[in-house]
């Protein structure tokens, strides 16, 4: 969609809210401040003020009909800070909903997320789901997929040209206090690389079949997971084997042993060039990478998110070109005085592989390191007040990504007031030692507010 | 915007039209749209007032408990049960984590809240040197088709 109709369609589409019963204005204000002075450049100042703002209007005319937006700008009042741009803003959504009053049927219209199935997807365009009987469940979307920036003008021409429609559905089975099994379709661009006008290397198209599955036979099982295959045409390699189409693997399984003692156990696959599949950023998520990411990990949980919780856990990684991780370690989380007061503290360890490096200075350096994190929080209905820690420590400083440092951490403070019901005014402070600036202190402040006039339930 | 676009949206529509006219759509009452309660500050657990299935939803109340499994692993059930997420949720709530162009990380937005599991919290220009190093894949899902503005400064 151009600017443009984009334009047309958010002035529509507030006009429509005139007409509604129910109108829900919420927003963030916020104010930031931090100078950079990084050895070697001039310092800079720095000043973002951000606005992030959504409406939801309810009863258009009918019960039935309701509409959402929500968005976000900002202006520098410092340097700029995203690539020479002393403004920016997106829409992240504005659509129209008709909710049915049987089977949770509903239809949108307009900008929206879709995740039925096989990843995250921004749409411009149109989607529907309803229950059918005998517990299936159906899921349709189709439209234009919403066009980010990438690497330069040549590539993102391409990837324009490729992003020309994005479609996919799902089809759900239920099955009473046993879980729900889906499979699912998407297809992002309708031609592929080799059809281009000028063939390209990268394809930004991507054509994908998902199954996924949440079981729960009794109350101390929960078995939640999916793959993802790509099943897109792709060209024979020149030697070797063609790698799996299998994208992803990812399993959870959770068992509860006792009222206050569980474990679980997961299990991830992705292999690199199906799950790149259609990404925008091709110099960093290569498709052409060959081999695989494996994982698998587990975690015993003891005690109560109402009190106290202990978590230990541990989890081992392999990427086929680099090698293995290994991460272990624990939380802690505290909850008390009503809720009033909530702490965690976590520490972890992570070993690791060398990295290998073909250059005579640092033939090789390892990415092992440690990380604690302390936090307290305090919140009443007036007061809220808030401590946030992080440190995190490496063994081999000569990691040219360091700048010889061998350790950094960072310090957040916040306080904040509740004035109205409605209106919550915040302020953070940011105290940070790392390898990139000589001191980092940032300073921030926050207006929340919300003008409802009969929404209830969540966030 | 584009004849296929077009048509698809059209064949959508007359899908859930045909689906309707043979009779196949269940005919239960939708739940509220809205979250009737009110809930308190935190992660709820549902099965603290609700007992049961979730009707038609083929799991009990209990599977949707924000335990910190839920919390970490809400993909499926996002995916399976995003109208029962939508009572209680609007999509900005899930865009604080998860949106195609954002302005700043989580934990910045959500500076006052270290409760929240915000990723990456700290300074992540280093640490994401590490742990992307470690398994790009676990990026792939926020950064991989989104804007990359900030980070094609570092990576062309
Ligand atoms: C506090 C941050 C946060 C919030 C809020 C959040 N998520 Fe997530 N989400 C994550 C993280 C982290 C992951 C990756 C988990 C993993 O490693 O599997 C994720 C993964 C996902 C995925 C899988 C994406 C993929 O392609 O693999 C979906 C779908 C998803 N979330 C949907 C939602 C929805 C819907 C909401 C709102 C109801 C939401 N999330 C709110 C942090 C968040
Ligand atoms: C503080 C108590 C409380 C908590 C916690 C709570 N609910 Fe509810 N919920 C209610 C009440 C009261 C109703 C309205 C009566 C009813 O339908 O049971 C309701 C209604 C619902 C409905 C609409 C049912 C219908 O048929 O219209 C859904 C869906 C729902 N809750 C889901 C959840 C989920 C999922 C959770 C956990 C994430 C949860 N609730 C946590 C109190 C609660
Ligand atoms: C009954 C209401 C209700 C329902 C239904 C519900 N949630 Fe939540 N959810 C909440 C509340 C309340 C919080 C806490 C928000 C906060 O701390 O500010 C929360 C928090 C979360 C978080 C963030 C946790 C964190 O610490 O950052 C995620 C992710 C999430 N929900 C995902 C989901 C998904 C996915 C679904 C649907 C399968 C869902 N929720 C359904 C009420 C609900
Ligand atoms: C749940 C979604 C999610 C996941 C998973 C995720 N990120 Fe992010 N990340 C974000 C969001 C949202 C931002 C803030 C928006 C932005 O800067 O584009 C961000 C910001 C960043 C930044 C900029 C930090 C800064 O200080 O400006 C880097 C670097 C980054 N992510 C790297 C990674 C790497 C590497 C991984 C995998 C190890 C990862 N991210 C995984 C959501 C995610
Ligand atoms: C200030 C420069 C800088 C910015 C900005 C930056 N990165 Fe990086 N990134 C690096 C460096 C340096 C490395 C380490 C490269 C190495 O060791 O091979 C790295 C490594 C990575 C890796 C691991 C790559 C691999 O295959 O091993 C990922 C993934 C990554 N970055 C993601 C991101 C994302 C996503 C963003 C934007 C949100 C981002 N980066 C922004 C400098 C940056």
């Amino acid at each position: 969609m151009t600017q443009r109709t984009n334009v047309v369609l958010l002035a529509a589409l507030i006009t429509a809210t005139a007409g509604a019963q129910d109108v829900n204005v919420y927003g963030t204000t916020m104010a930031q401040m931090w100078k950079q002075d990084v050895p070697g450049f001039d310092k800079t100042s720095y000043a973002p003020a951000t606005q992030f703002l959504g409406i939801d209007a309810t009863k258009l005319g009918t019960e039935a009909l309701s509409l959402h937006l929500f968005g976000w700008g900002r202006v520098d009042l410092g340097e700029a800070t995203s690539m020479g741009k002393k403004s920016d803003g997106n829409l992240t959504y504005g659509y129209l909903q008709y909710r049915f009053a049987e089977a949770n049927a509903e239809i949108k219209a307009g900008r929206f997320a879709i995740n039925q199935g096989a990843g995250m997807e921004q749409v411009d365009g149109i989607s529907a789901r309803t229950d059918l009987k005998h517990g299936f469940v159906v899921s349709f979307f189709a439209g234009k997929p919403v066009i980010y920036k990438s690497q330069d003008p040549a590539d993102q021409r391409n990837y324009e040209f490729q992003h020309d429609v994005i479609f996919g559905g799902r089809v759900g089975w239920r099955l009473s206090r046993m879980g729900e099994v889906g499979v699912s379709y998407l297809q992002d661009g309708s031609t592929a690389a080799k059809d281009l006008p000028i063939a390209s290397i990268v394809d930004y198209s991507r054509r994908q079949v998902g199954a996924d599955i949440h079981f729960v036979p009794i109350a101390a099982i929960d078995f939640t997971g999916r793959t993802i295959w790509d099943v897109a045409h792709h060209a024979e390699p020149l030697s070797g084997t063609a790698p799996s189409r299998i994208a992803e693997h990812d399993y959870t399984m959770l068992v509860k042993i006792a009222p206050l003692f569980s474990m679980t156990g997961d299990f991830t696959e992705r292999n690199f060039q199906a799950y790149y599949a259609g990404t925008n950023m091709p110099s960093l998520f290569r498709p052409d990478e060959r081999g695989k990411h494996r994982g698998y990990g587990g975690k015993i949980l003891l005690g109560s998110a109402a009190s106290l919780l202990v978590t230990a856990d541990f989890r081992s990684t392999n990427r086929d070109s680099f090698g293995e991780a290994n991460r272990f370690g624990g939380d802690v989380r505290w909850t008390g005085m009503d809720s009033k007061l909530q702490a965690g503290f976590g520490a972890h360890r992570v070993t690791t592989q060398n990295v290998l490096k073909v250059d005579r200075q640092v033939p090789s350096y390892s990415l092992s390191h440690r990380e604690i994190r302390a936090w307290v929080m305090y919140e009443t209905g007036r007061y809220s007040a808030s401590l946030d820690g992080i440190h995190q420590s490496f063994d081999d400083q000569h990691n040219p990504n360091l700048n010889g440092k061998k350790a950094q951490s960072e310090l957040v403070a916040s306080l904040g007031a509740r004035l109205t019901p409605s209106v919550k005014v915040s302020g953070d402070l940011t105290y940070g030692d790392n390898p990139f600036f000589k001191k980092d202190v940032r300073a921030l402040l926050r207006a929340e507010y919300r003008f409802s006039l009969a929404r209830k339930g969540g966030k | 915007m584009n004849r296929r676009i077009a048509l698809l949206s059209f064949a959508i529509t007359l899908g859930l039209g045909v689906l309707t006219a043979c009779g196949m759509v269940s005919t239960e009452k939708s739940f509220a749209a809205v979250h009737p309660q009110e809930l308190g500050a935190g992660r709820p657990s549902c099965s603290v007032c609700h007992e049961d299935e979730l009707k038609g939803s083929g799991k009990t109340y209990a599977a949707f408990n924000h335990s910190s499994t839920f919390v970490k692993d809400h993909k499926v059930q996002a995916g399976q049960d995003a109208n029962v997420c939508a009572t209680c949720h609007s999509q900005s709530f899930c865009a604080d984590c998860h949106a195609g162009k954002t302005v700043m990380k989580p934990s910045t937005k959500l500076g006052g809240r270290p409760d929240r599991a915000t990723p990456h919290p700290g300074n992540y220009l280093t640490m994401h040197r590490i742990e992307g190093k470690i398994d790009p894949s676990s990026c792939f899902k926020c950064h991989g088709r989104a804007n990359n503005d900030k980070c094609t400064s570092c990576h062309r």
